[in-house]
């Protein structure tokens, strides 16, 4: 049986023809997708995966000495190690003294334990003097270092290539020579408390963006629009102006010396000589970050409000619910999608946060941002940047997903 | 995956070549600072040499240089930095080493170079600038000091005598020293004892531990300042009554008519360096090198002198000065007497060790923010 063609107007068969078609038109959407997509695979994608992968890398020690692992790895890290150890990192060592290629692993071990960096840099001026025997000896006398059992157990716990210590060292934990893990020593336990206080700021804050913004973002979408465009404007306004700008204003207004405690004082609600510390503390971070961040909440807010018919409000009330149970049972639960993505937006960049907190919150003000900057610019550790980096990503992700079970992400809405 | 990664990040920063590609960029802190290079050296070599030298701002660290080297692409050719930076850069082969006696000028008499600076490099990727200094100083237009004023460093941890709030540095670099000092160790000339007490056990724990009880004290109680604009400001607006500081800050706010007075016991000179960056553009051609020799000549670190309270590093240049007084740019007052190096202010001083803080700088950190985080 032979079913007849259809053929389209160029003679091509039907089926053929609109594949042909439907081709072309895939090939226009991925041209239009295309450019954006790159974009994001290089500016975006690829160059965080390759700083996150730095976490976990530690491929350059590993290759730098070969023979010292090796030797190392029968050795059980209780005392000095036998002088085929020494001679086996004698063997590694020399060549790369000769040439110059030593000053990678100065610093890699340096971020390990404090004090490889000056003790392999004296290493590295006598080795090319070293006669060739009695090699533990040699490097006993050169630097302390080497007669301290600690580094050793230090240099062992390198040798893996692919190593998570990173990961351990950002709650602070750390290996013992048996590989096992451990606390780190009590007056170094620094990172959890930077975690709890990024994560109490960042909470904080968002409870505060929600307060202070829910009744404006109402103002705003029920004043007639002569006036809530103006109202727009002065939440606009701060958010159009630099950051740092707006942090000095704050630290202007919130001094022992200035005009807010001026008016606290004038108002006798405090001595002259005993002005409230607004600054400097924690109280200064919140303040400041909140009217920062509190754009971010009004903006979602507003335009979920804004679709909000005022008649549902009449039609609760004329049922027969007083404004409060109008308000909470019909009002509320729509606005819940602006709240949702308002916090998150606010959280979020609240968690990252650091130039204001720095700046007005004193002693308190140092969040885990303010580590990750330090590794990245100051000590160049960019492995345990990388490591930090990763956990406070995995961490907002977390909150992501907390969120969708929790309210669902389709419920979110920003305008 | 490692020759894509660096192609793409090579990619990025092609965008960012502008037309000063020929130009031979120098890259410091910016501000007041980054002016007074520019008029001070910067403009006389590029108008000596015929080569354009483009001033460019950052924020201190060695980051933005390593990004550019591992995606293949430097921009920069000259970077102001700190000595803990000139020693981590040059282990890392960032940096160039210097020949030191053949690749910078000799001073006017001929006495080779390594000779007229104060002291030496803290490595071989490192030329001096200037030198500046970590002090303190007071508002003493404040009534805690109509009576008395503080002389020593154990002034500034002396809360009974002079309760009020003090300023210090955020990070433990200064502080550390100055408490040690304030222990009870004398600095004398160079601060060596000083260092060698925090390295011994347990040496930078009781260090941390004075400034805790200054810091705990609701006698006396710390604000940290974090940008070299701040102690000045705090000490005119009376938030805080002593700071830990910047000379040149500090002086530059007395010329503006800030009532303080700075204390000079126990200061910590510290050093800004010259670094010239592994195959930068103008690291082949030569041109870089030139113009570095020239900025770090006797008569061009004198320039910069000029614009403010630094000192230059060498001995030669002082002289330039000595001779030039009243050398400030206004016309008016003499600048040797400011810096750090006047014979005045040296009585008792410790040189910052780059090497200890190269050493130790992680693991102080850690300790220090634990610290700050207790308060």
């Amino acid at each position: 049986m032979s079913t007849e063609q259809i053929l389209s107007s160029d003679g091509l068969p039907l089926e053929v023809s609109l594949r042909k078609a439907e081709r072309k038109n895939k090939l226009k959407a991925l041209f239009l997708v295309g450019p954006l997509f790159l974009f994001l695979l290089i500016t975006y994608v690829f160059p965080i995966g390759d700083m996150l992968f730095r976490s976990v890398d530690d491929r350059m020690i590993t290759s730098k000495l070969p023979n010292t692992f090796a030797a190392l790895e029968k050795w059980d890290g209780k005392e000095l190690p036998d002088e085929a150890i020494y001679e086996a990192f004698y063997k590694d060592f020399y060549p790369l003294a000769i040439s110059k290629e030593s000053g990678k692993l100065y610093q890699r071990l340096n971020y390990e334990k404090s004090g490889f960096s000056s003790g392999l840099k004296k290493t590295n001026r006598k080795i090319k003097k070293f006669e060739k025997s009695n090699y533990k000896e040699q490097f006993m006398e050169t630097h302390k270092i080497w007669r301290n059992v600690d580094y050793w157990v230090a240099l062992k716990n390198t040798a893996p290539k692919w190593s998570y210590v990173k990961y351990l060292k950002g709650v602070d934990l750390k290996l013992d020579p048996e590989r096992n893990i451990i606390q780190q020593d009590e007056d170094r336990r620094i990172h959890k408390i930077l975690w709890l206080r990024t994560l109490k700021v960042a909470f904080w804050v968002t409870i505060f963006c929600f307060m202070l913004a829910y009744p404006i973002s109402y103002l705003l979408a029920t004043l007639p629009m002569k006036y809530s465009n103006l109202l727009m404007i002065c939440v606009l306004l701060p958010f159009w102006t630099s950051l740092l700008v707006r942090t000095s204003s704050w630290m202007v207004l919130l001094q022992q010396q200035g005009p807010i405690n001026d008016l606290i004082v004038w108002l006798g609600l405090a001595a002259n000589d005993n002005r409230p510390e607004l600054m400097y503390n924690v109280i200064g971070t919140f303040v400041a970050m909140t009217q920062i961040l509190l754009p971010f909440m009004v903006l979602p807010l507003y335009s979920v409000m804004k679709t909000i018919s005022p008649s549902l409000m009449r039609a609760g009330k004329s049922l027969g619910g007083t404004p409060f149970v109008a308000f909470r049972k019909i009002y509320f639960p729509l606005t819940v999608p602006g709240i949702g993505a308002g916090s998150l937006l606010v959280f979020i960049l609240a968690i990252g946060y650091y130039i204001t907190p720095a700046l007005v919150g004193g002693a308190s003000g140092s969040l885990i941002s303010n580590t990750i900057a330090y590794h990245m610019k100051s000590s160049l550790d960019w492995s345990f940047a990388a490591a930090l980096g990763t956990m406070l990503l995995v961490g907002v992700l977390t909150i992501y997903w907390i969120y969708n079970k929790l309210v669902g992400i389709d419920n979110i809405k920003l305008g | 995956m490692k020759k894509l990664s660096k192609l793409l990040l090579a990619l990025s920063f092609v965008l960012s070549i502008t037309t000063s590609a020929f130009a031979v960029t120098v890259v410091s802190w910016g501000g007041a600072y980054t002016e007074s290079q520019k008029l001070g050296y910067g403009d006389p070599t590029a108008a000596k040499l015929g080569i354009a030298v483009n001033w460019v701002d950052y924020t201190g660290g060695l980051s933005e240089i390593k990004a550019q080297k591992e995606a293949g692409k430097i921009t920069w050719d000259i970077i102001d930095v700190y000595a803990k930076d000139t020693i981590i850069g040059c282990d890392e082969g960032i940096f160039v080493e210097f020949d030191f006696d053949k690749d910078f000028a000799p001073a006017p008499d001929g006495t080779p170079a390594s000779e007229d600076y104060f002291t030496s490099m803290p490595s071989k990727c490192a030329v001096g600038n200037i030198l500046y200094s970590w002090n303190f100083a007071y508002n003493h237009d404040n009534a805690v000091f109509a009576k008395k004023q503080p002389k020593t460093m154990k002034d500034f941890f002396n809360t009974k005598k002079f309760p009020g709030k003090r300023s210090i540095y955020k990070g433990a670099m200064s502080n550390i020293e100055f408490a040690q000092a304030a222990l009870g160790t004398k600095a004398g000339k160079g601060g060596s004892k000083i260092y060698d007490k925090l390295a011994a056990d347990g040496g930078v724990d009781k260090a941390i531990a004075k400034i805790k009880k200054l810091c705990d004290d609701p006698k006396g109680g710390c604000v940290f300042w974090n940008a070299g604009a701040q102690p000045p400001e705090l000490l005119a607006n009376g938030e805080v009554i002593m700071a830990t500081g910047w000379n040149g800050r500090f002086f530059n706010a007395q010329m503006e008519g800030t009532p303080i007075t700075q204390v000079w016991d126990t200061q910590i000179l510290d050093y800004e360096y010259f670094a010239m960056v592994k195959g930068g553009p103008n690291d082949a051609n030569g041109k870089a090198m030139k113009v570095l020799r020239e900025m770090t000549s006797t008569e061009g670190l004198a320039g910069s002198a000029k614009y403010i309270a630094y000192a230059p590093w060498r001995k030669s240049s002082i002289a330039i000065i000595d001779a030039g007084e009243p050398w400030y740019k206004d016309g008016k007052t003499s600048m040797v007497q400011h810096m750090p190096t006047a014979p005045a202010n040296t009585k008792s001083y410790a040189l910052m060790n780059p090497e200890f803080w190269a050493d130790n700088q992680d693991e102080i950190g850690e300790k220090w923010e634990a610290m700050k985080a207790g308060l």
